[in-house]
């Protein structure tokens, strides 16, 4: 990279990046309009909803009536449990099972290996009856962890991390048994530190799709005590009257916010994680 | 087999009332309430203080209400939770979903509970047509909640404008062109500054469809549910007219129309005259920036307009007690002083004649006269599209009038594409 910027580019090397950068800032832009849209939206009071002028009074109001809609106080903290809660299982369950597909021989392996991945072919909507008696029969309808029980053991995050244990030398592994270490010491010292780039990712990835989950904690849960944001706003959803769309986005930037200030914070991380563990 | 289980249970609440008697000293019986949002405002806070007061005259009853998302999450959550053997008692789902909730025999019918001759005036007191989306094989299966109609609105000032009377809307299909020609503004390089008139499309356009074609003296579907007449005359032209109104006249916006922003268009004056649910007349009413109008839709052979909205189902596979609690609690929820406050408050329409008479109601009406032409046009009423598998044939009729909407196909293919493959959803529920 260095070597290719030190030499003299060409004309037509030039204007290609040129092109590049303003393809880029294109993208960018009407990526970012939507969220643009929506913060116009929410700090102007309705008439300004189609109606842009620069100085139109600020206003807070809609977060007020947004805030004032549901209890997002309590449903703020429904969420961050859930989160929080499904996160820890699924780190320690998906590294515990990938690490004994990767390095373990036992009978059976692989054809476990494949039901596990039979699990990433059904979508969780098929099986949300089914889903619902078997909580109902542990008698966990309406708790924080039945929203969370049927993500914990990912079959996305046990290949992940498979995938990613697999590309570890072994003499790595090796090593760190001549040192004394058992095979959780060596999972804990060598595996988990070098596969960090995709526990970030994963953990991104599992955030929001869980944050954004509506149908089944809906579904599972009745009470206020434990529903998550996604429920609270759903009050906002009125197809038989007409739709108020500053309310609206102030709900929806009030409730995204956490997810896109972490992001803001994390972002080198974030980035360079992906690009090492490839996915999107 | 199903059948006979329903008998037997229809015999038991008359049992579960004894126990209920006996044990009143006891636990109260509690029931579990789901109830979808349809509109915005704080809908909750006025479920609660219902069912506080609900409550109070009933001591021996709790009722847990369950906030369940929209119309089709409360359909999908009710249904899981009754295939996992957890029914709520009582749910709010639409009325056009009863032949599906029937087919998967989730619902019992209110004559299992009807005993005394108040609960027979009670439930004698619904208005026929919307008792149309509640009633098959000569049993009521929910009492409708939350029901209203379309209705048509206009902007005086446009009118003043154009040199029309601000106070008298178009009267008919031939009135409505007329008005909107009038009423369409271009700029000079021809570009639309103002429609004459808009009519949703985005969504659920059977509905809006069904209109059309109860003012043309026909109708779309069997009130058995298992016939829909997608294809007749009455229909084609009653869709054709809809067409016109951009294609040929162009006085509509072409393509498909937002349900949601269509009032918003109003509002900003984008379009002179709309028909859109009676559950917004408290928005327009609030929000709307000049005079406006309201009145019933506009006739052709005939004044006609759907209802909409929902049922008050009670669920099978419960404890007989909690049924008859469940009972109790839907009929004092539809009595006319709570059907009268829930219509001021939502800007649903009582579907009771008697709640129309309540002090409250009439006081309401003469405050905010708008609120009378709902029930001005009750009389006119068909009730909505309801099939066995609603969901599906819904999504038929609704594809084919978008297809008609875009130019995708012309009216009469689209139309009797629609009809084949309705025929096929349900013929089996024929034989």
């Amino acid at each position: 990279m260095t070597i290719a910027a030190s030499l003299p580019q060409s004309r037509g090397e030039k204007l290609w990046d040129l092109l590049e950068k303003a393809g880029c800032y294109l993208l960018g832009i009407l990526w970012v309009l939507p969220l643009l849209y929506s913060v116009w939206m929410a700090f102007h009071a309705p008439e300004y909803e189609v109606r842009f002028e620069l100085f139109a009074p600020l206003t807070l109001e809609n977060f007020f009536n947004a805030w004032n809609a549901a209890p997002f106080g309590r449903y703020f903290l429904n969420t961050f449990m859930l989160i929080s809660t499904i996160l820890v299982c699924q780190f320690v369950i998906c590294t515990l099972a990938a690490y004994a597909f990767a390095r373990y021989e036992f009978r059976g392996k692989t054809l476990i290996f494949m039901l596990v991945l039979v699990q990433l072919m059904i979508m969780p909507e098929v099986l949300l009856v089914e889903n619902y008696r078997t909580i109902s029969q542990l008698g966990l309808v309406d708790t924080i962890l039945a929203m969370g029980l049927p993500y914990m053991a990912s079959a996305f995050g046990i290949f992940l991390l498979r995938q990613t244990f697999l590309t570890i030398p072994r003499e790595l592994d090796d090593a760190a048994r001549v040192e004394g270490a058992g095979p959780l010491m060596t999972l804990w010292k060598v595996y988990v530190p070098l596969a960090r780039p995709i526990y970030v990712a994963y953990g991104l990835v599992s955030v929001s799709y869980h944050w954004n989950n509506l149908l089944w904690p809906l579904v599972i849960t009745n009470s206020v005590t434990t529903r998550p944001l996604t429920v609270g706003l759903q009050v906002f959803a009125s197809p038989d009257q007409g739709v108020q769309w500053s309310v609206i986005s102030a709900a929806s930037l009030m409730t995204s916010a956490p997810l896109l200030v972490g992001f803001l914070l994390f972002q080198r991380q974030f980035v360079q994680s992906f690009m090492r563990a490839g996915i999107k | 087999m199903k059948k006979t289980k329903r008998f037997f249970k229809a015999s038991l609440p008359a049992f579960a009332l004894l126990a209920m008697v006996a044990g009143a000293e006891a636990e109260p019986v509690e029931i579990n309430f789901y109830y979808p949002v349809a509109i915005g405002g704080p809908v909750s806070k006025i479920f609660e203080g219902l069912i506080e007061r609900f409550e109070e005259g009933h001591p021996d009853i709790k009722v847990n209400p369950i906030y369940s998302g929209t119309y089709s999450e409360t359909f999908s959550k009710a249904l899981t939770a009754y295939r996992a053997g957890q029914p709520p008692e009582v749910a709010v789902i639409l009325s056009t979903d009863m032949f599906s909730l029937i087919d998967e025999d989730a619902i019992v019918p209110m004559e299992d509970f009807v005993k005394t001759d108040e609960d027979k005036a009670w439930l004698a007191g619904f208005n026929p047509v919307f008792m149309a989306n509640s009633r098959s094989q000569d049993k009521t299966w929910g009492v409708p909640f939350q029901r209203g109609t379309t209705l048509f609105f206009w902007n005086k000032e446009a009118f003043k404008e154009v040199g029309l009377d601000p106070d008298k809307g178009p009267q008919n299909w031939e009135e409505v062109v007329d008005f909107a020609t009038k009423l369409t503004k271009r700029d000079a390089g021809g570009n639309v500054e103002r429609w004459g008139m808009q009519v949703p499309s985005s969504l659920t356009s059977y509905w809006l469809l069904q209109g059309y074609v109860a003012q043309n003296d026909g109708k779309i579907y069997e009130e058995t549910g298992d016939k829909t007449y997608f294809d007749s005359p009455e229909v084609v032209e009653a869709l054709q007219y809809w067409v016109d109104l951009a294609a040929k006249h162009k006085v509509m916006k072409p393509g498909v129309i937002e349900w949601a922003t269509n009032p918003k268009d109003f509002f900003e004056g984008r379009a002179a005259m709309i028909t859109t649910t009676s559950g917004n007349l408290t928005n327009i009413k609030t929000n709307a920036p000049f005079d406006f109008g309201v009145q019933i839709l506009p006739e052709h052979k005939k004044r006609g307009a759907p209802t909409s909205g929902g049922n008050a189902y009670i669920f099978n596979d419960v404890e007989p007690q909690k049924q008859e609690a469940a009972f109790q609690f839907v009929k004092w929820l539809s009595m006319p002083e709570q059907s009268a406050e829930w219509s001021i408050k939502t800007g649903y329409i009582a579907a009771r004649d008697d709640a129309w008479e309540t002090d409250a109601m009439k006081a309401y009406v003469a405050e905010f006269p708008g609120a009378a032409v709902t029930r001005e046009q009750i009389p006119y009423m068909v009730p909505e599209l309801s099939t066995h598998e609603n969901q599906r044939v819904a999504r038929v009729i609704d594809d084919a009038i978008e297809a008609a909407l875009t130019g995708g196909k012309p009216v009469d293919k689209a139309l009797s594409d629609a009809q084949q493959e309705a025929e096929r959803i349900l013929k089996p529920y024929r034989d």
